[in-house]
């Protein structure tokens, strides 16, 4: 619990940094995660940067952040639908844990912050936390997820989202340096 | 369209390289002097890449891509969109008739991007 305690500290970073820096430790210092609480980690951090594109959608009218914030939504649910499909057939029940809970309340931080923003400012706060997020994401399912999932099958599935994560954290950075000239 | 007879001409000069690039090719049978047969080659959509990304043709031959990946893509012309195979959910495949050289991209992902050789005699 001590760890708990540490990590509602970091309250004030964005669910990134929390990611990135706390799920190594939390996964070293602490029981693994099983499968079914690595599924819900899965699903978390698909649905959370499917919120985000859902306030971009709703605030931002430039084209090419509208168009990133649709592939994002598509892509993300892509990802749940498979994840859902396979634990489904795999008879694995998603079980929230500390981690995932961390992550829904982080992401709850990151859509107020984003919800409290318009224009020009908006945009560059979206990009930027996609950036970090997708980041966080990747170090999180290639040095946490992979490693300690146990089933083949779920094992396979994380290995085959990273390559879209990353073609996500390409895309993002690319318009990120549109928006920070 | 191109008139029959210049399509075959364009073939006879085209046996010569051909003849050499099928002693690597998997289908050499299909080469003869007489008459170039198209032919279908095959462009994968997985992990988030076209491969191979660049793939040379000769005109008139298909290329069909297909999308192995769990979400949807799409192959673009790019600048201006002059083609498109619209949303190619996962598992689904698009082919068309290569007329001339170009790049593409997919829309929805736009870093991904591929280019078609049209090699001329
Ligand atoms: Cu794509």
């Amino acid at each position: 619990m001590k760890m708990l305690k540490t990590l509602t500290t970091w309250a004030a970073a964005s669910m990134a940094l929390i990611l990135t820096q706390t799920l190594p430790g939390f996964a070293q210092q602490t029981a693994k995660l099983g499968d079914d609480e690595i599924a819900s980690v899965a699903v978390v951090a698909n649905k959370n940067d499917i919120g985000f594109a859902r306030i971009a959608e709703k605030k931002s009218k430039n084209a090419d952040i509208l168009q990133f914030a649709k592939t994002m939504a598509s892509d993300h649910q892509s990802v749940i639908d498979q994840a859902v499909a396979l634990v489904t057939k795999l008879k694995v029940t998603p079980k929230d844990n500390a981690v995932s809970k961390k992550m829904t309340a982080d992401a709850k931080k990151t859509e107020k912050m984003l919800n409290s923003k318009s224009g020009a400012a908006f945009n560059k706060a979206y990009i930027d936390n996609e950036v970090v997020y997708h980041k966080a994401v990747i170090s999180a399912v290639e040095t946490v997820l992979i490693p300690q999932t146990r089933n083949a099958e779920l094992k396979s599935l994380l290995q085959a989202v990273v390559p879209t994560l990353k073609a996500h954290l390409e895309h993002a950075e690319m318009l990120q340096s549109k928006f920070t000239k | 369209m191109i008139p029959i007879r210049k399509f075959w001409g364009n073939s006879l000069i085209l046996a010569f390289p051909l003849f050499i690039l099928s002693s690597c090719s998997t289908s050499p049978e299909k080469i003869t002097p007489e008459k170039y047969v198209p032919k279908t080659l095959r462009v994968e959509i997985s992990q988030m890449k076209f491969q191979p990304a660049t793939i040379t043709v000769h005109q008139g031959d298909t290329v069909e891509w297909i999308n192995k990946d769990m979400v949807v893509h799409d192959v673009t012309q790019v600048p201006n969109s002059t083609w498109t195979s619209s949303s190619l959910a996962p598992g689904k495949s698009w082919k068309m008739v290569v007329a001339e050289s170009d790049d593409y991209y997919c829309s929805i992902h736009v870093v991904m991007v591929g280019k078609l050789i049209v090699q001329k005699p």
